[in-house]
């Protein structure tokens, strides 16, 4: 009798182990958030940077890391150190864009173009103002949706 | 009336010097290092402004602490929720003069090692901080690189005791931007 207790006890144990240690699993490798299938906040690009380039917590909690569907005439095609499109959408000031990290390049995009990109809304952030150079608006993981 | 007339002309002669001067990015690199028992913690942020001054060696770098990816999610989310809490604390600034600047000559391509001094804000603290690092110009382009030391409890970061053993106090933080013309 006793020795079936212990049996059962051990038995428990081994399995509330694996829970925890599944479950702990589990959590850790946890994906990415799925951009492409998520539901976003669409927005035209010079109305998002209106909205954050003004330090407003109750708009900042509207879009800052929140997934977004940005439309805006794309100013310039550049790419970062590690050779990924940064698209840049025009905005209502000239050296301010909507400024965006792409997940996957394409050629098919040119300067002029009108096109919508999805993506996480990290905000807003410039240097000091004495320096005269705009801050800019930066989305990351984007992807173009048209 | 001529004497104000001469005054702005004046000052908007010395505002396109000055902004001559000024080289910037907005797409700068900064990635971070820890070694920990456990897993390596390692994330980059793509998203860095930075602006030099050539002539005055002013530097400044801004970024936003939710842009730093990390190859896990929940690595991510650590990193933002408990570790350098980024709705309080969003930002993390450079501010500084690169102190050699006399020995880089811009007009000539090369690797010219440098010395930066300057404020470093992180988690809301500021500590002032001295790095070497190097200026490359090649084909006209600038380009800025640095790699140093910082210590998590010099900046307040609390790492929690149950992984304490896991998390390393030292990070080594790189820096690689590439500059254009204002």
């Amino acid at each position: 009798m006793r020795k079936k207790l212990l049996i059962n006890i051990i038995l428990f144990t081994i399995m509330a182990f694996s829970t925890v240690a599944f479950i702990g699993f589990i959590i850790w490798n946890k994906p990415h958030r799925n951009i492409k299938d998520a539901t976003a906040v669409e927005i035209n690009a010079v109305d998002l940077y209106r909205a954050l380039s003004h330090d407003s917590t109750k708009t900042k909690s509207l879009f800052v890391n929140k997934i977004v569907a940005v439309i805006g005439k794309v100013k310039q095609i550049q790419k970062n150190r590690e050779g990924a499109q940064v698209i840049l959408l025009q905005t209502h000031i000239p050296d301010a864009s909507v400024n965006c990290t792409m997940e996957e390049n394409s050629t098919k995009i040119k300067a002029g173009d009108t096109i919508e990109i999805k993506g996480i809304c990290i905000g807003y952030i410039s240097t000091d103002e004495d320096l005269g150079l705009p801050g800019d608006v930066f989305l990351t993981r984007c992807y173009t949706t048209f | 009336m001529k004497r104000n007339l001469f005054s702005f002309i004046l000052f908007l002669f010395v505002l396109q010097q000055a902004n001559g001067q000024l080289y910037y990015t907005k797409n700068g690199s900064i990635s971070f290092f820890s070694k920990s028992p456990l897993q390596d913690i390692e994330a980059d942020n793509n998203q860095v402004i930075s602006v030099l001054n050539i002539q005055s060696g002013q530097i400044e770098f801004s970024l936003l602490n939710n842009a730093f990816h990390f190859p896990k999610a929940k690595m991510e989310e650590d990193f933002n929720e408990n570790y350098i809490e980024s709705d309080t604390y969003p930002r993390s600034s450079f501010k500084g003069t690169l102190i050699n600047i006399n020995k880089v000559d811009f007009t000539k391509d090369g690797n010219y090692p440098v010395m930066v001094k300057g404020d470093l804000t992180i988690h809301g603290i500021t500590k002032n901080i001295t790095a070497n690092g190097a200026i490359i110009i090649s084909k006209a382009t600038i380009s800025a690189y640095s790699s140093f030391t910082v210590f998590v409890k010099d900046y307040d970061i609390k790492i929690p005791t149950i992984v304490s053993n896991k998390i390393s106090e030292k990070i080594q933080i790189k820096i690689n931007c590439s500059y254009q013309k204002k």
